[in-house]
């Protein structure tokens, strides 16, 4: 489960955003780190949805909290659109904050409480002073609309609306700075079915109508499928699967992935159930399995998972994995 | 037909509060066999979790409760008036959705264990803590003879919620209701999880309400399903029956709303329009009127009673789908281009965004 090397990169014209051997250790008690992310590659095209699933712990939102710059990244590089945002400060930085935007998990406690939601929407534009017009009260009615929360409430707070209703609002405050890349870290988690189904459809129609390239995390297989064009398949820290949406969910590689797809309540029809038995907890962040970060729980692990870490290779078009003793054979359905 | 193990009749829980009453639970009716498990599904505010508080007289003071609920010939309100301490626990138990907060933090987990083996049991310390490691090995915790010395924080979430389970277990129960057991777990271990809870149920004997707001989860691990819309069981059937051949709208619309993984990447999702009834001021008429496709005019008026084949499949619906009368209904909504609760529908396009 390594996962290192830089295989699934594309050398596309259209690549927004190109993550490289992304490392981010935090520091805790005396000499030791959590290795939350230990070199991680993967770029997203123009327009394309990339998908992030893996269970609590794996990193997914590090990589994204990463990318925005909201924690210290210990090596690699993160480039948008030709600029290393890792080596960028101050004004420089700041200049680029708009063009990435984030939504977040917990959809009440992301908005400021206290504030009407019209100026928590129009608080970014403000307070980064974009162009002259660039926010007026046109514009804020607007996206309010285009999410789908009737501007006639914009002088309401959030507590007066639901969650759902919550996160919509934070959709609309995300796309008001205008970004090109909107990062969502579980929006839907917190939300019950019937509301996830009409937020899952706004992603895509905002997506659609505001040019957006979307990073999309979530620990639900089947929301990642429906909202992605490719998917990263992560485990504590690293990837252990890269590939198009359709071909990931029909050839599962990596024992991972497999196990993950056998576990949820009405399993893939590409996987054995019994594959989902996979044994054991999760290792420590703070001191990850050597070889293969997988080899604790995998079935198929032997000598060398434990010794040497596998490296990404591609196994199809657009599909790579790092394992050393991949699944060849998928049940055809 | 043998008695059933419990026999819940007409349930209503009201909530005065600063902002009204709210009516949770408005009339829930179900019969439990033993040995079965009946899933019930909702979402958040349902009632679900409220008609489980209420089976383990787990309410606030406030609460008001109407209704009867009987357990293997015994009324559990009137137990609950006498006081009765060795029935909740022993022969009805609970297992939360959140191990950490159901677990005390300062307590090793064998005591906390032994705690329940003590005070209904009346076993002594020595023997309890021997049982409570016994009891670990049983749910799967790995080494048990360490883990009954070690704290909450010490264990996986994974792990707190075995023994969660181990003390719902310790007394034998013959009914456990678990509320969202797997809820804040990760997907591969919600599985060990579920299938240990159906191996011990199978082993003992033992029935189980299982609440979840998953549909996965509850067509994969009950034998029935109760589905609870705005304090009401709106539907009941047969695990396969409710999830191949629906006939309650809100069912229907719940099926088609959730992303599937065999459908391909970016399929268009079908939600469900609006949002859930206030619970405070529920109107005499079917609280899934205003966001239902299929809604007539009889519908705003008059609240439908569960019917049908009580027992084999029951809905409250005076116009379900799948069936000539539902199909009429649909029919004349989407050529009318609203329903008669005035939600305006458009005829469902299937396909990629």
């Amino acid at each position: 489960m390594a996962g290192t090397g830089l295989a699934p990169l594309r050398d596309r014209p259209d690549v927004l955003l190109r993550v490289e051997e992304l490392t981010v250790e935090f520091p805790v008690g005396r000499h030791e780190v959590v290795h939350a992310v230990s070199g991680i590659s993967f770029d997203v095209a123009e327009g394309e949805t990339l998908g992030i699933v893996g269970e609590s712990g794996c990193g997914k939102s590090t990589v994204a909290r990463s990318i925005i710059r909201l924690n210290e990244i210990r090596g690699g590089k993160v480039v948008f659109e030709g600029t290393d945002l890792v080596k960028l400060k101050g004004e420089a930085l700041r200049r680029q904050r708009p063009n990435l935007q984030m939504i977040f998990q917990d959809p009440i406690s992301s908005l400021n409480p206290r504030r009407k939601v019209r100026d928590v929407i129009s608080e970014g534009v403000r307070v980064w002073g974009g162009g002259k017009g660039a926010w007026s009260q046109g514009r804020i009615d607007e996206l309010m609309h285009a999410v789908g929360v009737d501007p006639r409430f914009g002088d309401r707070r959030p507590h007066q609306f639901s969650g759902g209703q919550c996160q919509r609002i934070g959709i609309a405050r995300a796309l008001a700075m205008d970004p090109k890349v909107l990062i969502c870290d579980e929006p839907v988690s917190a939300l019950d079915v019937s509301v996830q189904a009409q937020v899952l459809n706004l992603l895509e129609d905002m997506k659609k109508r505001y040019g957006l390239t979307l990073l999309f995390i979530s620990h639900d297989l089947a929301v990642v499928k429906n909202v992605s064009d490719r998917i990263i398949v992560m485990y504590l820290g690293k990837a252990c699967e890269i590939g198009s949406a359709d071909e990931l969910y029909e050839h599962p590689h990596h024992p991972y992935t497999r196990a993950l797809l056998a576990s949820i309540p009405e399993p893939a029809p590409t996987v054995d159930v019994s594959e989902g038995e996979i044994s054991g907890e999760l290792p420590s962040p703070i001191n990850p399995p050597k070889g293969c970060r997988f080899n604790t729980r995998c079935p198929h692990a032997d000598g060398i998972c434990l010794e040497v870490e596998p490296q990404m290779e591609a196994v199809g078009e657009d599909h790579f994995i790092a394992c050393h003793h991949p699944v060849a054979v998928s049940i055809s359905v | 037909m043998a008695e059933p193990l419990l026999s819940v009749k007409d349930l209503c829980v009201r909530f005065p509060t600063e902002r009204g009453v709210v009516q949770a639970v408005n009339g829930v009716s179900f019969d439990l066999e033993q040995g079965a498990t009946l899933g019930i599904v909702g979402e958040s505010g349902s009632g679900k979790s409220v008609t489980a508080k209420t089976l383990m007289n787990l309410l606030p003071r406030s609460a008001e409760v109407d209704g009867s609920v009987v357990f293997d010939g015994r009324d559990v309100r009137a137990l609950a008036k006498s006081h009765e301490n060795h029935f909740w626990g022993v022969q009805m138990t609970m297992v939360f959705q959140d191990p950490m907060t159901s677990l005390n933090p300062v307590k090793r987990c064998g005591e906390q264990i032994a705690e329940t083996l003590r005070y209904h049991l009346g076993h002594k310390k020595k023997q309890a803590i021997a049982e409570a490691v016994e009891l670990l090995g049983q749910v799967g915790v790995p080494e048990p003879a360490k883990r009954v010395r070690q704290y909450p924080h010490e264990l996986s979430g994974g792990l707190r919620q075995r023994v969660v389970i181990a003390m719902a277990l310790a007394c034998q129960p013959r009914l456990l209701i678990a509320d969202e057991p797997t809820t804040a777990v990760d997907v591969t271990v919600q599985k060990l999880l579920l299938d240990l809870l159906d191996d011990l149920r199978r082993d003992r004997g033992m029935s189980m309400i299982l609440i979840t707001h998953d549909l996965g989860v509850a067509r994969g691990r009950c034998d029935e399903v109760a589905v609870m819309y705005a304090g009401r069981i709106v539907e009941r059937a047969g695990t396969e029956t409710l999830f191949t051949d629906s006939r309650h709208p809100y069912t229907d619309a719940l099926l088609r709303s959730i992303p599937r993984i065999d459908q391909p990447s970016h399929t268009r999702l079908d939600p469900i329009p609006g949002r859930p009834p206030d619970m405070t001021g529920l109107l005499p008429r079917c609280a899934y009127a205003p966001r239902c496709r299929y809604a007539q005019a009889d519908c705003l008026t008059a609240i439908p009673e569960l019917g049908g084949i009580v027992g084999l499949h029951s809905f409250a619906c005076f116009h379900p789908a799948n069936t000539e009368r539902g199909e009429a209904a649909l029919t004349a909504n989407l050529d009318a281009g609203e329903t008669a609760a005035g939600l305006r529908i458009h005829p469902i396009v299937e396909g990629a965004h």
